[in-house]
């Protein structure tokens, strides 16, 4: 299987928490992700100081959730992916 | 041979409309220069939400390449602004001399910078994954020598050296990186001729007259090259 790219591993991430009604736990979502616990760290911090996702708590369970610029980015990725296609960006 | 006379003097005649035609006056050269800024400026600002969801690093020096069209287009008009004005060959002609001097070197100086690295950005958002992240300094560094040089070494055949081993090189790395990409579209068609009009833009306003009789067809190409491209930015990003 080839290697996803980054911004792929991103809207994959972005699915899974809105796939399971904006809100799941970090460890399902690291199970999920099929990424390794190191860079999934790196990711959800990454997603977390875009402010793509947030932390919730709900009943002493931190929860994880879906901002309007996660949404967004859901919105926008396949217009992302056809640009940096059109112009040759690379990714 | 009446008949001969009279055919050389309206093929003469004829010859002459057409250079008139060719020659755009200051009217055709602003509308010329906000039809480029304003393509520039259109992608550089359509791509934004883009850019800002994405962080994607193509996307940002694509975008900083038509930042930096901008800025040269700005400059160039500025320059022929000047020119016209004051009706005079170059920029440095200006009186008084020892002002004009200066004033020139440094338009020129920032024109010539931001020409050479909107061309760099540009094959830079396509070679950035290639190429160590440190290239944009260098980069940086090889625009300010070639403005150095352009302001500097003032010959014709300089200026011809220099533009014409820039697009050398740039046309040379993009058509080696599309051939092993296989990728098929016509961009390359639309980046080679923006590569060449941006050239003999350049070129038309270091060396004046260079390329005088043609310079309105030159417009209308450069500007259809700027059009095409800001077509296809707003049918990829959604804009209408």
């Amino acid at each position: 299987m080839a290697k996803r790219a980054k911004l792929e591993i991103i809207k994959d991430i972005l699915e899974i928490v809105k796939t399971n009604h904006n809100s799941i736990k970090p460890t399902p979502l690291l199970r999920k992700s099929n990424i390794s616990s190191s860079r999934f760290k790196e990711y959800f911090n990454d997603l977390m100081r875009k402010q793509f996702i947030e932390e919730k708590i709900h009943k002493k369970d931190k929860l994880i959730s879906l901002t309007e610029k996660g949404y967004k980015f859901l919105e926008k990725y396949k217009t992302i992916i056809n640009f940096i296609d059109e112009f040759e960006l690379q990714d | 041979m009446a008949m001969h006379l009279a055919g050389r003097a309206i093929q003469g005649g004829l010859g002459k409309g057409l250079g008139k035609l060719a020659v755009p006056g200051f009217g055709a050269e602003i509308l010329y220069s906000f039809i480029i800024i304003a393509c520039s400026l259109m992608i550089y600002f359509g791509t934004k939400e883009l850019y800002e969801l994405s962080s994607h690093k193509g996307i940002k020096y694509f975008r900083l390449a038509f930042l930096f069209f901008a800025f040269a287009y700005f400059s160039r008009s500025f320059i022929k602004f000047i020119i016209t004005s004051f009706d005079i060959k170059i920029i440095s002609d200006i009186s008084p001399r020892a002002l004009g001097a200066v004033f020139g070197t440094i338009t020129i100086f920032i024109f010539m910078y931001f020409s050479a690295m909107a061309i760099f950005y540009l094959l830079y958002s396509v070679m950035w994954k290639k190429w160590k992240s440190k290239t944009i300094y260098n980069f940086h560094a090889l625009a300010l020598i070639m403005a150095s040089a352009t302001v500097i070494l003032r010959t014709p055949l300089i200026y011809l050296a220099i533009n014409l081993i820039l697009l050398f090189f740039v046309t040379l790395t993009y058509y080696i990186s599309r051939k092993q990409s296989h990728k098929k579209n016509s961009l390359h068609i639309i980046y080679i001729l923006l590569f060449i009009f941006w050239t003999i833009n350049i070129l038309d306003i270091l060396i004046p007259n260079f390329f005088q009789s043609v310079q309105l067809f030159i417009y209308l190409a450069s500007s259809g090259v700027f059009l095409a491209i800001l077509y296809k930015v707003l049918k990829k990003t959604g804009s209408n």
